[in-house]
């Protein structure tokens, strides 16, 4: 998935459990609701799949601590 | 002939000839810290011998007291205005494990009484991190357990490892370094993990120095540690937003468990389902019962139409019915006052030059008067 770069997970699963929400709240009008209705699956699919895709990254970082006094 | 020195002199050469550090060990009696910069005490032994000790009070970072034994390192010399013998000190090492913990619960004392472990000032981490900070050696078991859990658990971190020691005389000022690393260079991370295995109090107490203690307080990026066992207690610990038992309970607490939210993300699916068709079905009801309602609507205002068109009808001839009434009487009252119908009845109307005569005072003798009754009329004289 290209987009997967900026897809940020907590961002898309607040907006899912908002929509559900809202769905259990029965306070949206029929044509609005399937369209949520719609983008929910689509972020829970998009959730699924970074979940199960995507590997976790370890970046070593080098600094010299030779060089002593931290630059606070 | 021998040198003469000067006292000046001689202190000097003394101090040449005592220019080598040494490591002494002792018992601290007559500590005491002057005008908050130059700390004394003296170290003695179970022989009672003793030797006087100086330290810069910043460069004392350990919590010490009488009584505590401890290794110092110094330079040994002569104090030129004093002419007192003493060990400047540069290191102090506490020795064993009753005065560490001694000197580890003083200074615990000391930050809880300025509040830096107040449960109010502690920052929620964020639910789903994606960027960390760690800082591990990358050697330990720790790091290798904590990377463990969070591959189990979670996907998609992007981890920063800043390896530094996490023991032993290098291990502080690397600690710091990392933590001011972090926080200059990397403000935007999620988290900021510190963590490290087991050990004894000695093996910890980079995690128990005050300035690592408070550089995490001080830490702008939210702090996760977990250092040692479950039983293990450090500063750092105490000072973090959250805090960990060890490095595995340090990824649990950071991360969600993927397959809890694997079934989270099936469930608000199916829910949707269920809602969306649920929805669909609610407005095919509204528009069949919207009809229904519209039909009746339209057979009541029908209805209430004949009712009024009939009640206007029975008014109309209610009406007219009292009106006919109403002028029958008028009719048969009006045909009482008729005077014909009064002189019927015997009476009879006096004319005087064609005037009624209501008074006997409007008539002299000898007028003429005309008299008319039901029937007919006469002229008749008065006498």
């Amino acid at each position: 998935m290209a987009s997967n770069k900026k897809f940020n997970f907590g961002e898309a699963f607040g907006e899912l459990e908002k929509i559900v929400q809202q769905f259990e709240r029965d306070d949206v009008d029929l044509e609005n609701a399937l369209l949520e209705f719609e983008r929910g699956l689509l972020l829970a699919q998009k959730c699924k799949t970074r979940l199960s895709e995507i590997e976790n990254k370890v970046k070593e970082i080098k600094i010299k601590f030779e060089d002593g006094i931290d630059k606070n | 002939m021998d040198k003469i020195y000067s006292v000046s002199e001689f202190i000097d050469a003394a101090n040449e000839l005592l220019a080598f550090e040494i490591w002494v060990e002792g018992e601290i009696s007559g500590f005491n810290i002057s005008q908050d910069r130059w700390v004394f005490f003296d170290l003695k032994d179970g022989d009672g011998s003793k030797i006087n000790c100086f330290m810069t009070a910043w460069t004392l970072k350990e919590t010490i007291e009488d009584g505590m034994t401890i290794r110092v390192r110094g330079l040994p010399g002569i104090h030129k205005k004093y002419g007192k013998f003493s060990i400047t000190i540069h290191e102090i090492k506490i020795m064993g494990e009753g005065a560490l913990r001694r000197a580890f619960e003083l200074l615990k004392a000391k930050l809880q009484a300025e509040g830096l472990f107040a449960p109010e000032r502690k920052r929620p981490l964020p639910k789903f991190p994606a960027k960390l900070g760690l800082i591990a050696s990358r050697e330990s078991a720790a790091y290798n357990d904590f990377i463990r859990i969070l591959n189990n658990r979670w996907s998609g971190l992007e981890i920063n490892l800043l390896h530094t020691q996490v023991q032993g005389k290098e291990a502080i000022p690397q600690i710091l370094r990392a933590i001011g690393y972090f926080n200059n260079e990397m403000p935007d991370l999620d988290a900021l993990v510190i963590t490290r295995g087991g050990g004894s109090l000695d093996d910890l107490g980079a995690f128990n120095s005050e300035e690592v203690a408070r550089a995490i307080y001080a830490s702008k990026i939210p702090t996760l540690v977990g250092i040692g066992h479950e039983r293990d207690e450090t500063l750092a610990d105490c000072v973090a937003d959250m805090r960990a038992s060890t490095p595995s309970n340090a990824a649990e607490r950071l991360v969600p468990d993927r397959a809890e939210i694997m079934t989270s993300l099936e469930h608000y699916a199916h829910l949707l389902g269920q809602d969306i068709e649920k929805k669909v079905r609610d407005a095919k009801d509204i528009s069949y019962n919207a009809g229904r309602i519209f039909e009746r609507c339209l057979e009541e205002k029908k209805r209430r139409l004949d009712i009024i068109q009939k009640n206007m009808v029975m008014l109309v001839s209610q009406f007219v019915d009292k009106t006919k009434t109403r002028l029958d009487f008028v009719l048969r009252t009006i045909k009482n006052l008729n005077p014909e119908r009064i002189l019927r009845r015997g009476f009879s109307i006096v004319f005087k030059d064609d005037k009624i005569v209501k008074d006997a005072s409007m008539v002299a003798v000898g007028d003429i008067l005309d008299l008319k009754f039901s029937k007919g009329k006469i002229k008749s004289k008065v006498i």
